[in-house]
C-alpha cells in the first residue's frame, strides 16, 4: 500500500506544477472552511459542542433494549438522544437539578449493568470549553514557534505551519459533517495531529533545505520516508478505531471504548488530509520557495 | 568491532538496558492464579471502576468602601425598629487607636444591648439619656462593619483577609458582582477598582480557602475508612474527588452534605434544648480505646464549655445525669446520645469543662461509632458554600473491560505496525530492533508511571499511544537515514547520517511537547493525563530508546554482510 501510494504521489508531484500541486489541498482547505463557517452560521459554533462542553448528563448502558425504549422510558427526564453503538445505547439528557440527577442515576443503576456516568455543568462545561480552545491555541501557536527556531526561514516555516493547521481545519469539517462532536478526547485527537503531522512536514522541510542532491530526488526520498511514517501510524490508528468501535467482532461481550473511537476516527481523517497536505500543498509551497532565482539552485545540486 | 561485546559496552545501550530492567522491576509484572497476570500499576477509575465529583467552591474576593454611618443605619433600624442619628464617628479619622474607634448614634427608642450584639457590630453600650432618647455607642472598625453588613446580606461568613492592596473581603458563597454594588450602594460605598481601572471583583475563594476545604474534605473521607481518596485541587476553584469502586450515589451521599452539627440536651420527657453547634467544637481527637470503652475525644471552645455548663446545671443534667441525655445531631439527625458521667456532672457545677470524651461502647459496632463521631465532629460543615459542577460514574465490570480491550487495542495496533514496516523494508533485521523499541518504550513509560503512582485511565493510554506513534516514526526516519543509498554506508558516514537523523527527530518531537504542554500547565482534568504521558513517552523514546535502536539497527545490518538485501523497498 506504501509503495503503491508513494509511487502514485511521486509520479503526480514530478508531473505537474506548483500551482496544481497547491490547487488540490487549498480546494479542499476552502471546502473545509466553507463547512465550519456555514456552521457557525446556522448554530454559533463551528464544530457541534459535546456534552462535557456544554453541560448535561450523558449514561451509557449495556442492554439488548433498542434505542427507542429506552428514550420511552425516560421520557420524564430531559432525554435529548438515545444511540445504540454495538451492544450498548448511550443516552444524553440535558440539565437536571440534583434530585432528579439522583433519581435518574439510581433508576438506571438499579436496571442496568456496565453503566457508566459522566456529567457536567454548564458553568464548567463554559469554562472548560474556554480553556480548551485556549489549549489548542497556545499549542498552535508554540508548535509554530518551534517550527521558527528550527528552520530560521520564513518561508519554510510558513509552510510547515500552513499545512498543519488546513490538517487541524479539515478534520473539524470532518468532524462537523460525520457529527462527531467536539469532546475532551476529540480535543486530544486535535492536539496529537499537530505533533503528528509536523513530524512529516519537518523531515521534507529538512531534506530539502539541508541535504545536497536534486530538488526532485530530495522530495522523491523525503517522501519514501515519510509515507511510511504516516501508513505506520495510520495502520496503528485505524486497528484502534476497529477495536474501539467495534469490539464485539472479537469478543462478542465487548463494549465500545467511545473515547479512542473518537480519538482514532479523527486522527485517521487529520492523517489522510496531512498526507495530501504534506505532499502537495508543503511541497508546492518549498519547490517554489528553493526554485526561487534568488537561490541560484543552491538546494537543486 | 561489530561482534556483540561491542554493543554491550556503548554506554547508551547499557543505560538502555537497566533503564527497561528498572521498568520491569518497577511494574513486577506477576501471575497469580486467584487473580491472574498482576502488576504494580495504579489504574484510573474509568479502568478500574468507581466514580468521581467534581465540585466548584463558591464565593466573591473584593475590595469595597462603604459610609460606616449608613450601614449601622441599614442594619439597625430594621431590627428596633424606628430611625437613628449618627452623632459621631472617628471610624475613618487617623491617629485614633483602634480601642478607642468608634460610632455613636441616639434613637428614640429604647434598645437592649444583646439586639445589637448578636448583629456583631462591635462592642455595644446603651446609655438611656432621657425619657426619648438612647444613645449607643459601638466599639469597632470599618472593617468589622463592612464584614458584618455583607455577612448578613448574604447570610454567609465573611472573612476579611489583609493584602499589600489593602483589606479583601471573601465572600463565602456566590455572590455575583451586581448583586454587590447593589448592596455597597445602599449604604454609599461602592466596589474598589485596581490601578489598571478594573474592577477588584473576583469570583471564586482564596488558596487558603480552598486547601481548607479540600484538608477537611480529605480528613472526612480519609477517616470514613475510605483509603486513597485522593482530593484534588483542579484549577482555582474546582476540588475533585476520586471515588475508587464506590459507585455515584454513595459517592455523593459521602461528600456532597458537609453536614449541620448540634447537641442538644434532654429537658423533661422527650424535649430537648440547644446547647452548641459544630462550630464551638475546636478539635477532634483519634478514638481511643479505654475503661473497657471506645472514647472519642473533643474540645470545645470557651463559650461552648461555658454554655455547656449553664445549660447543664439550668435543666438539672448536673444532679440527674440519667434523665438528661446530652444527643449529638447531624442534619437533624441524632446520631450519638449519652448521659454525663457522675464525675462530669458533679465537675461541671463547679467549673466548665474544655475537654470532653464521647463513648461509644465496648465492641466492634462501638468501635466503627466512634470513627464515624469523629468526622461528623470534625467535619461537621465546610468553610464555603460547595455545588456539584460534575460527576462520572464507571461500572467495575465496564472497567475492566476496557482494560482488556485496551490491551487488545495495543496489541493488535502493533502487529498492524510491523506488518506495514515488514511490507516496507522486508527485513526482519529491521522489524524486529523497530518493534522491540516500541514495546520497550510502552514498558519504560509504564515503569515511569509505576515509579511516579501515576494513574494510568483511557486517557493515558491515548497519550501512550501518541507517544509510540511518533516514535515508530522517528524509527523510520532513523532508518531510512541510515540506508540513504539502500545499504549501510561506512562507519563515518552513518554516524553523520545517525546525526542529521536526530536533527529531524528532535525538531519534531520539541514541537510534539509544545504542543502538548499548554495542558500540562492549564490542567483540567482528563486531557492532563493526557498530556504529561504523551510528554513522558516523547522524553523517553528521544533520550533512551531511539539512540539505542540506532546502534542495535548498524550491528544488525553489518552481520547481515553490508546490508546489500535486494530488497529495500526503495522505488525509483
Amino acid at each position: 500500500m506504501a509503495t503503491g501510494l508513494t509511487e502514485f504521489l511521486d509520479n503526480f508531484v514530478k508531473n505537474h506544477d506548483n500551482r496544481q500541486l497547491l490547487a488540490i489541498p487549498l480546494a479542499v482547505l476552502a471546502l473545509s472552511l466553507a463547512v465550519l463557517l456555514v456552521s457557525f452560521a446556522s448554530s454559533g459554533s463551528p464544530v457541534t459542542l459535546g456534552m462535557e462542553f456544554q453541560g448535561g448528563t450523558q449514561i451509557s448502558v449495556e442492554t439488548t433494549n433498542s434505542p427507542a425504549t429506552l428514550e420511552e422510558m425516560y421520557s420524564s427526564y430531559p432525554i435529548s438522544d438515545a444511540r445504540q453503538t454495538g451492544s450498548r445505547v448511550i443516552m444524553q439528557f440535558g440539565i437536571m437539578d440534583n434530585e432528579e440527577q439522583r433519581q435518574l442515576e439510581e433508576d438506571v443503576m438499579s436496571r442496568y449493568s456496565s453503566v457508566e456516568i459522566k456529567q457536567i455543568g454548564p458553568v464548567y462545561g463554559r469554562e472548560l470549553q474556554v480553556q480548551a480552545l485556549q489549549a489548542l491555541f497556545i499549542s498552535f501557536i508554540g508548535m509554530s514557534i518551534v517550527v521558527f527556531l528550527i528552520f530560521r526561514s520564513v518561508v519554510p516555516s510558513f509552510a510547515v505551519v500552513f499545512s498543519a493547521l488546513s490538517d487541524i481545519i479539515i478534520a473539524s469539517a470532518f468532524m462537523r459533517v460525520a457529527g462527531i462532536e467536539l469532546s475532551l478526547g476529540t480535543i486530544a485527537a486535535l492536539l496529537m495531529l499537530i505533533g503528528y503531522s509536523v513530524d512529516s512536514d519537518i523531515l521534507l522541510t529538512n531534506r530539502v533545505l539541508k541535504r545536497r542532491g536534486t530538488l526532485e530526488e530530495k522530495v522523491s526520498r523525503a517522501m519514501q520516508t515519510g509515507i511510511t511514517m504516516t501508513t505506520t501510524t495510520l495502520a496503528a490508528l485505524v486497528v484502534m478505531y476497529l477495536v474501539s468501535t467495534f469490539p464485539y467482532l472479537i469478543i462478542p461481550s465487548f463494549t465500545g471504548i467511545a473515547l479512542l473511537s473518537q480519538i482514532s476516527s479523527v486522527l485517521i481523517v487529520g492523517l489522510l488530509a496531512d498526507i495530501m497536505n504534506t505532499w502537495l500543498l508543503n511541497t508546492g509551497i518549498l519547490r517554489w520557495h528553493v526554485m526561487k532565482p534568488e537561490f541560484r539552485g543552491r538546494y537543486n545540486r | 568491532m561489530s561482534d556483540k561485546k561491542s554493543l554491550f559496552k556503548n554506554v547508551r545501550v547499557i543505560i538502555f538496558i537497566l533503564a527497561l530492567l528498572a521498568s520491569i522491576v518497577l511494574i513486577q509484572p506477576g501471575y497469580t492464579s486467584g487473580e491472574g497476570a498482576t502488576t504494580n500499576l495504579n489504574y484510573g477509575l474509568d479502568l478500574e471502576g468507581g466514580s468521581w465529583l467534581q465540585i466548584k467552591l463558591q464565593g466573591a474576593l473584593v475590595q469595597v468602601d462603604a459610609d460606616p454611618g449608613m450601614i449601622v443605619s441599614q442594619m439597625v433600624e430594621p431590627v428596633i425598629g424606628a430611625p437613628i442619628q449618627i452623632t459621631s464617628n472617628n471610624l475613618e479619622a487617623s491617629g485614633v487607636s483602634s480601642s478607642e474607634k468608634s460610632i455613636t448614634f441616639t434613637t428614640s427608642v429604647p434598645v437592649s444591648a444583646t439586639q445589637l450584639e448578636l448583629m456583631e457590630l462591635g462592642t455595644v453600650s446603651v446609655d438611656r439619656l432621657n425619657q426619648n432618647t438612647t444613645q449607643v455607642t459601638l466599639t469597632t472598625s470599618k472593617e468589622s462593619l463592612i464584614q458584618a453588613y455583607l455577612s448578613q446580606a448574604f447570610d454567609a461568613e465573611v472573612l476579611p483577609i489583609s493584602t499589600e492592596d489593602g483589606i479583601v473581603y471573601e465572600i463565602r458563597t456566590e455572590a455575583s458582582e451586581e448583586e454587590l454594588e447593589a448592596l455597597m450602594e445602599k449604604v454609599g460605598g461602592t466596589i474598589l477598582r485596581n490601578e489598571d481601572g478594573t474592577s477588584t471583583y473576583q469570583e471564586g475563594v482564596s488558596t487558603d480557602t480552598r486547601d481548607l476545604t479540600r484538608d477537611i474534605l480529605n480528613d472526612k473521607l480519609n477517616s470514613l475508612g475510605l483509603k486513597d481518596i485522593p482530593v484534588r485541587t483542579v484549577g482555582e476553584d474546582y476540588i475533585l474527588i476520586d471515588f475508587a469502586g464506590i459507585d455515584l450515589a454513595t459517592a455523593k451521599d459521602i461528600a456532597e452534605k458537609p453536614g449541620k452539627f448540634e447537641i442538644r440536651i434532654q429537658t423533661t420527657g422527650n424535649e430537648t434544648q440547644h446547647v452548641l453547634y459544630g462550630e464551638s467544637i475546636v478539635s477532634v481527637g483519634i478514638p481511643t480505646y479505654h475503661d473497657n470503652q471506645w472514647h472519642t475525644p473533643f474540645t470545645l471552645n470557651e463559650e461552648g464549655a461555658r454554655t455547656l455548663q449553664k445549660v447543664a446545671i439550668e435543666t438539672g443534667a448536673t444532679d440527674n445525669p440519667d434523665a438528661h441525655y446530652l444527643n449529638m445531631y447531624l442534619d437533624e439527625n441524632k446520631i450519638y446520645g449519652a448521659p454525663l458521667s457522675y464525675s462530669a456532672a458533679s465537675r461541671l457545677k463547679e467549673t466548665p469543662i474544655y475537654s470532653w470524651e464521647a463513648s461509644t461502647g465496648s465492641d466492634e459496632a462501638a468501635k466503627i461509632e466512634a470513627e464515624t463521631l469523629q468526622i461528623h465532629l470534625r467535619a461537621g460543615a465546610l468553610p464555603v458554600n460547595v455545588v456539584l459542577v460534575g460527576s462520572g460514574h464507571v461500572d467495575a465490570t465496564l472497567g475492566e473491560q476496557f482494560k482488556t480491550e485496551a490491551v487488545v487495542a495495543g496489541f493488535i495496533s502493533l502487529l498492524a505496525v510491523a506488518a506495514v514496516v515488514f511490507y516496507r523494508y522486508r527485513r526482519p533485521e529491521i522489524l524486529v530492533p523497530m518493534v522491540g523499541t516500541s514495546i520497550s518504550e510502552v514498558i519504560m513509560i509504564l515503569g515511569v508511571a509505576a515509579a511516579i503512582g501515576w494513574q494510568l485511565d483511557l486517557a493515558a493510554i491515548a497519550g501512550i499511544i501518541a507517544a509510540i506513534g511518533t516514535g515508530i516514526d522517528h524509527l523510520v526516519i532513523i532508518t531510512d537515514e541510515v540506508l540513504y543509498e539502500g545499504k549501510l554506508p561506512p562507519t563515518k558516514v552513518f554516524l553523520s547520517r545517525i546525526g542529521k537523523a536526530f536533527a529531524i527527530i528532535f525538531g519534531a518531537a520539541a514541537t510534539t511537547i509544545i504542543a502538548m504542554s499548554p495542558l500540562v500547565v492549564m490542567g483540567f482534568g482528563t486531557l492532563k493525563g493526557f498530556a504529561i504521558t504523551t510528554i513522558i513517552g516523547v522524553f523517553i523514546g528521544v533520550v533512551l530508546a531511539r539512540p539505542v535502536y540506532g546502534v542495535v539497527i548498524k550491528e544488525l545490518l553489518e552481520k547481515d554482510g553490508n546490508g546489500t538485501s535486494e530488497s529495500e523497498g526503495l522505488t525509483e
